[in-house]
């Protein structure tokens, strides 16, 4: 047999003394281990945070989804949970000038509905949102918007082949059922599905998010003012001292939001005209497939759950397009009667009433509140004995 | 598949346990050579073939080599013309072979589709050396045709359109109306011209095999699965180790020797790459990509800063690689050479090199620097070769006039600080420190021409360094922290106070660290510098 000449094989040389044994290793995962478990279970007794009735989860912590998690786990059974969209949380409103402040105030009783709606959310990525972190909501009651804005056309219902970037794309089923448009590499997807399950790498994110500018830290030390020349106002900081372990809670003028704000005035003034949607059908749609499976997920936890569909605004469609609208509500309509969901279709609101077609002004959540509240189907559903969790008799 | 995410990880996760499930089959060897092609083709289908054909080509022409007389030996060339009457079948079959495909080939070259006909021309001219190699029983034909064909591949990809545009400007600016083509053009069926990663890699490590068989270094390998796997094993592909194969190719001869040492070396390995990689080399891109992508709006501390911090992020980035690579090899029970020992803490060029990129300096050292004299002839030639060796160097490591300069510098830095190294007043007066810092100095100056976009770029970064005003760099305190602490590491290491990091608690507590400074600072992947290479 011809044998190859070799060179004297020598064992890996380290030219270091991060050279651990077997034993050391076992050492170093143990204290891993301890620490990644234990921080964020302990975090959540360190960190300030005091939700108030009207509390919503701040925009700027719009993708903490750690956190979201926690804020569920601060709800009761007495508590009606409000679910949904930038719809729910109230994109032009103040805090108390959402859906769940009024229907509050219907009630007489703060705090009863909190508002658990996530900015920038969609059925797709609400899907995932209540699968992977809406754990501490089961048997409650819980309201869910939908939100027929996202079936308006197939950029919308995200079943362009064309590639969007689309907020909380992390949420978003990574393999199957396929969405065209969404087009990051398996890298990307391996890390959404993977990472989340482990709560350390949700904690760590939950740092960045609510200390260090929704940035790691050492892009931290490196954000600029987007000056030319740029300047970096955080080199010299100490990352450290930005962990203060109190929750910034919502400004309390926010210039994008509020009566006072710019942006709060009817759609109608701001010179927009009518528009024609390219409804999608709905056995077709990608975002009420995930909305029909956000459903049954729900129900499958023991929710006990109230739909609210739209009140979209029907006065920015054109006359011919609004039949394609109302056959695609009442198609949801039909679902959810079928499958047993309670659920409310409210009309719609007077045009001065909304900001877009979708979102509704303050006096908007207020009336739609006033609504809901006095709705035949709704009161039954509030009155109905809540769902109950097993053993508890 | 980059070591540092989610698919490689998956992977290995596959690719290692079945490894060890075949130990005691003769499949393991097989399943490596599958899995390393699977992990190149991930990359690109197309590189494949590229990969594929040289691997074929050099133990061809190896085995082929091995067929021809060590000393040469006459041959009657009327004989073996026109009655094929040959010493040996296998040169008979090999020139038989080789006059038909080049017939053939020619019969493309001229008549078949135009797509076609670069490539076939090419080819031919390979073939029709083959068929002289045949006919002349010449080992040195056979090892010509290896370094063309290895080094032709290279200076295609790499090298074509530099030397096209360069060129092509050179025409215009004489006023001549002739302009060669883009190297795009000349691919066949219209495949995309584009650099296939770790190409200057895997063929410096074929070439040498060749090489390295020609001097009688190493003994021709039969098995063709073995050599594929030595040319393209997984780890080391991308950007290295540059193995040798008297190194590597012994170690595939039999199933690795499974200890637990094996994995725990490997995982040290490993996280220490993986921290270099995306907790240093990262974090220091980010500085360094925002002052060298527009070094005008800097002054000259950031410029200076930034240039130091590319010296580390360089390092950092390839030897974490290096790292990683040889922690992937150990998982599998292989040992890679040794690439980066340090070179920061080098108190001479002569020996920056000598911890810098080993494997690659000790590959010119051997097949470029020794083969053109080394330092037998003389000062002026040894100063000469070495000059040479590292103009080349400089060239291997892209197509651009900032690498040529590079290479330039540092061949002219050798060349004049080797007697001054070599007198006893640098050895004994000098104080270490200030020999390396003299070397970290001169490394890092020469970085700027590395790192610089274009070459006007690198003469506004140096004409700014001493020119422009001193303004605020604005540089991480955080950023500053981390790599006083890794230069700090490193200075203990190579001091009487070594022993201190060997305390069982310090490596727990670095390890530890690393993977919570991981867990809560590593932002993102990116690829590695040198895979560009």
């Amino acid at each position: 047999m011809v044998r190859t000449k070799s060179a004297r094989i020598h064992d890996t040389p380290f030219v270091n003394e991060v050279r651990l044994d077997a034993p050391q290793w076992i050492v170093a995962l143990g204290i891993l281990a301890m620490v990644m478990l234990l921080t964020p279970v302990l975090w959540k007794k360190l960190e300030r945070f005091e939700p108030g009735p009207d509390y919503r989860i701040p925009y700027a912590l719009s993708k903490d989804y750690w956190f979201y998690e926690r804020c569920l786990e601060q709800t009761t059974a007495a508590n009606v949970v409000v679910l949904g969209d930038s719809v729910v949380w109230g994109e032009y409103v103040r805090q108390d000038g959402t859906l769940s402040h009024f229907l509050n105030e219907e009630s007489g009783q703060p705090g009863r509905f909190v508002n658990a709606a996530v900015n920038g959310l969609f059925p797709l990525a609400f899907e995932g949102l209540a699968r992977c972190y809406g754990g501490p909501l089961r048997h409650r009651k819980v309201i869910v918007h939908c939100n027929v804005l996202w079936m308006s056309s197939p950029k919308a219902d995200l079943r362009t082949d064309k590639e969007q970037r689309f907020n909380h794309a992390e949420l978003v089923r990574q393999f199957l059922p396929r969405i065209p448009c969404y087009k990051a590499d398996l890298n990307q997807r391996l890390a959404a599905v993977i990472e989340r399950r482990f709560t350390f790498s949700e904690w760590a994110k939950h740092l960045q998010m609510a200390y260090f500018s929704q940035k790691t830290i050492p892009n931290w030390t490196l954000e600029d003012d987007g000056g030319n020349p740029p300047r970096y106002p955080n080199a010299y900081k100490n990352p450290l001292a930005q962990i203060t372990f109190t929750i910034p809670p919502e400004p309390a003028v926010d210039p994008e939001r509020g009566p006072g704000s710019p942006r709060h005035k009817p759609w109608s003034t701001t010179g927009a005209g009518t528009t024609r949607f390219e409804w999608v059908e709905l056995d077709q749609s990608l975002q009420w497939a995930a909305f029909q499976r956000l459903v049954k997920l729900l129900q499958s936890r023991g929710n006990d759950v109230l739909v609210v569909v739209g009140p979209f605004n029907e006065n920015i469609l054109a006359e011919e397009n609004r039949r394609g609208f109302r056959r695609l509500r009442d198609g949801v309509g039909d679902w959810l009667a079928n499958n047993h969901v309670a659920y409310v279709v409210p009309g719609t609101l007077p045009s001065a009433l909304y900001a877009d077609a979708s979102h509704p002004l303050t006096a908007g959540y207020q009336l739609l509140a006033d609504r809901l509240y006095h709705d035949a189907a709704f009161q039954k559903w509030l009155a109905r004995r809540g769902p109950r969790p097993p053993g508890d008799l | 598949m980059l070591f540092h995410t989610w698919p490689f990880a998956i992977f290995l996760l596959i690719v290692l346990p079945v490894f060890h499930a075949l130990r005691k089959t003769r499949l393991w060897l097989p399943w490596l050579t599958v899995a390393s092609y699977f992990f190149y083709g991930w990359w690109n289908p197309y590189y494949l073939i590229l990969v594929f054909y040289s691997t074929v080509l050099d133990f061809c022409l190896v085995a082929l080599m091995d067929h021809c007389p060590l000393q040469g030996q006459k041959v009657d060339m009327r004989a073996r013309l026109t009655g094929l009457r040959f010493h040996d079948r296998v040169l008979k079959a090999a020139f038989v072979g080789a006059a038909a495909a080049d017939l053939g080939m020619l019969c493309l070259a001229v008549a078949g589709p135009k797509t076609l006909r670069p490539a076939m021309t090419a080819l031919s001219s390979l073939v029709f050396l083959m068929a002289l190699g045949a006919l002349f029983s010449s080992r040195r034909i056979w090892l010509l045709i290896s370094l063309i064909n290895n080094l032709a591949l290279l200076l295609f990809f790499k090298y074509a359109r530099f030397v096209v545009e360069n060129l092509n400007g050179v025409f215009a600016r004489l006023h001549l109306s002739m302009s060669l083509p883009d190297p795009s053009t000349l691919m066949p069926f219209g495949f995309e011209y584009l650099l296939p990663v770790g190409i200057s890699f895997f063929t410096f490590q074929s070439l040498s095999y060749t090489i390295d068989f020609y001097l009688g270094n190493v003994d021709r390998e039969r098995n063709f699965l073995r050599f594929a796997t030595f040319v393209c094993f997984f780890p080391q592909l991308m950007a290295g180790p540059i193995e040798r194969a008297r190194h590597l190719l012994p170690q595939f001869h039999k199933f690795p020797e499974v200890r637990l040492q094996n994995f725990t070396d490997g995982a040290s390995l490993f996280l220490v790459g993986l921290f270099k990689k995306l907790a240093l080399a990262n974090y220091l891109a980010n500085y360094v990509e925002r002052v060298y992508d527009d070094p005008k709006a800097f002054g000259a501390p950031a410029l200076i800063l930034a240039t130091v911090a590319f010296g580390w992020q360089i390092l950092f980035d390839f030897s974490g690689y290096t790292d990683m690579a040889r922690g992937v090899a150990r998982l599998l029970g292989f040992n890679l050479i040794l690439n980066f020992n340090n070179p920061y803490l080098a108190s001479g060029l002569g020996e920056f090199w000598s911890r810098w990129h080993i494997s690659l300096s000790s590959w010119f050292r051997d097949y470029l620097y020794i083969p053109l004299g080394g330092n037998r002839g003389g000062t002026p030639n040894t100063y000469r070769n070495l000059f040479i060796t590292f103009f080349v160097s400089g060239i291997w490591h892209g197509a651009s006039w900032t690498f040529v300069i590079w290479g330039t510098l540092h061949g002219l830095g050798v060349v004049i600080t080797r007697e001054l190294e070599r007198s006893a007043f640098y050895r004994e007066w000098v104080p270490k420190l200030l020999k390396q810092a003299g070397v970290f100095a001169f490394v890092s100056f020469t970085w700027i021409f590395f790192r610089a976009r274009s070459l006007p770029d690198a003469l506004v970064i140096v004409n700014r360094v001493f020119r422009a005003e001193w303004r605020d760099p604005q540089i991480p305190t955080l950023m500053i922290g981390l790599l006083a602490l890794v230069w700090f590491y490193q200075f203990l290491l190579e001091s009487r106070f070594r022993t201190l990091l060997q305390a069982g608690p310090v490596r727990v507590g670095v390890a530890v660290f690393m993977v919570l400074y991981l867990s809560l600072c590593a932002s993102g992947g990116g690829a590695f510098i040198y895979f560009q290479f």
